[in-house]
């Protein structure tokens, strides 16, 4: 006797064969997966840039050219300076600004061009951690919403299962099968969600460390020029 | 969604987000072979029993080693009871020939003087030699059948065979093929009686439509499969209800022989609700 269990079992018959919420489930996971993916692109690129600025500002900062000049060169680009160098601009304009008005305490305009900078500062890591909030959402969330999937469908599964006398395993198995695909495509976008933010957030932590201690350099460079 | 500075780069962002998921999904097709092409699976049916069939097997086992001794007296004051059985199991011939013949009657208790005799001689034996131990197990039988005289057909049959191996071996076979015919035909009209019982006989309406039905069964008397309509009765209300009727009736009712059971794996059931 031959009995032909000749279920297809392509990925994309099991994703058609499963029932409405399990098909949901895939489709919010793969829209997550896919966002997530792009955020961690955007982000790889974006905080290596920074790194990068951060490293050119610091060389030509610390190169020991005058300030003035320095501040001329970064005004007069076409592109708003970014990272350190708009930290430097913000604290550099502030204080010129003030020295050019008559009778400033020097307390006054120290405070003044600190609080620019302060400001530039949340700026800049505001820009630094945008979407990591996103990427932990997903990291911690994602495994959750394949599991509610997989639930269900084993629980169809189960339930098709209890109206036959003689339970198979090749009754089950394409059930139980397309379930659990629900379960990998969450996995594949935590995984990399959490890897990424915790890399992300250790990087942007380096980051705003450097741009304090540039700010507070730099403050005391500013006030040994007044 | 995304930061003005970050605009540059997010449509490279995207590609990249896009080429991951394709390269997931070829990982996917590549590393599962999904058409898992099950090689034409050679399926042996292999029967499970829960018993062995109790023609042989179990019937020496229990008396020899619990009653060597007690056999001697019981016999010895049972040989009366014994003889008002005796027709009951020796009427198994009826099945045989369908109709019990009253000729056949003389013919028994010609035979049952002629068993009588036996026993005796075989008591004798028995207190003689233990090595003709096999007969006494036969008388064994005779008193558990007695006992168990409800459950008729079944012990008929075994009490058939083990005369019949005493009488003949040429009456064992066919003996055996006539009862084996009576038991077939009582289970099936049970089976049937069974079902017919569940049907729903007004959705037949008022003609005398007749149904037939294949039914496959296991061992358990539980169906395996969906029965076949192979005759409808022209009207599908009716032909559902016959064959909820046979889903609701399971386990349907089998002789207890084991070897009995290849003749009901199969069975083609004919109905007419309304008879």
């Amino acid at each position: 006797m031959t009995v032909s269990v000749a279920n297809d079992m392509s990925i994309f018959s099991l994703v058609a064969g499963a029932s409405l919420p399990v098909q949901l489930v895939l489709v919010v996971l793969i829209i997550t997966s896919l966002f997530s993916w792009w955020y961690i692109f955007i982000k790889l690129a974006t905080i290596k840039r920074a790194e990068a600025n951060a490293e050119d500002f610091e060389n030509a900062f610390w190169a020991g050219g005058d300030l003035n000049k320095l501040f001329e060169g970064l005004t007069a680009g076409r592109r708003k300076p970014q990272g350190m160098a708009s930290i430097f601009e913000a604290g550099f304009k502030e204080y010129i600004r003030h020295k050019q008005q008559p009778r400033m305490e020097v307390s006054d305009v120290m405070e003044g061009a600190r609080r620019a900078m302060r400001a530039a500062y949340n700026r800049e890591l505001d820009d630094l951690d945008a979407h990591l909030p996103f990427l932990a959402s997903v990291g911690s969330v994602s495994p959750y919403i394949g599991l509610f999937g997989t639930v269900w469908g084993i629980m169809n599964a189960f339930r098709g299962l209890s109206n036959v006398a003689q339970a198979t395993l090749s009754q089950v198995a394409p059930g139980i099968a397309e379930a659990l695909v629900a379960t990998a495509i969450g996995l594949f976008a935590a995984i990399p969600a959490v890897i990424a933010y915790n890399r992300f957030a250790s990087s942007v932590d380096r980051l705003s460390v450097r741009y304090e201690s540039f700010m507070e350099e730099f403050t005391n460079i500013l006030q040994r020029k007044s | 969604m995304i930061r003005a500075y970050e605009k540059e780069v997010s449509w490279q962002a995207g590609g990249l987000a896009i080429a991951v998921h394709l390269a997931l999904l070829g990982a996917l097709l590549i590393s599962f072979n999904w058409k898992a092409a099950h090689p034409v699976m050679n399926v042996t049916e292999v029967e499970l029993w829960d018993s062995l069939p109790n023609v042989q097997a179990p019937m020496p086992i229990p008396p020899s080693p619990l009653i060597e001794e007690q056999p001697k007296p019981e016999p010895v004051v049972k040989e009366e009871p014994k003889v008002e059985p005796k027709p009951e199991p020796m009427t198994k011939e009826e099945p045989k020939i369908d109709i019990a013949l009253e000729k056949k009657q003389k013919e028994l208790e010609q035979k049952k003087i002629a068993d009588k005799l036996k026993k005796e001689l075989a008591l004798e034996q028995k207190k003689q030699l233990a090595a003709l131990q096999a007969e006494s197990l036969k008388d064994e039988k005779a008193n558990n059948d007695k006992l168990l005289k409800e459950e008729a057909v079944k012990k008929i049959q075994q009490e058939a065979l083990a005369d019949d191996k005493a009488q003949s071996d040429q009456q064992i076979l066919s003996a055996k093929a006539a009862a084996n015919a009576g038991v077939l035909d009582e289970f099936r009209s049970k089976i049937q009686a069974k079902i017919r019982g569940n049907v729903n006989k007004a959705l037949c309406g008022n003609g005398n439509p007749e149904l037939k039905f294949d039914i496959a069964l296991m061992p358990t008397g539980e169906l395996s499969g969906v029965p076949k309509l192979t005759k409808s009765s022209g009207t599908v209300a009716c032909d559902e209800a016959v064959e909820r009727a046979i889903m609701a009736s399971q386990p349907l009712p089998l002789p207890s022989d084991a070897s009995l059971f290849s003749q009901f794996r199969n069975l083609k059931l004919r109905f007419r609700p309304n008879d």
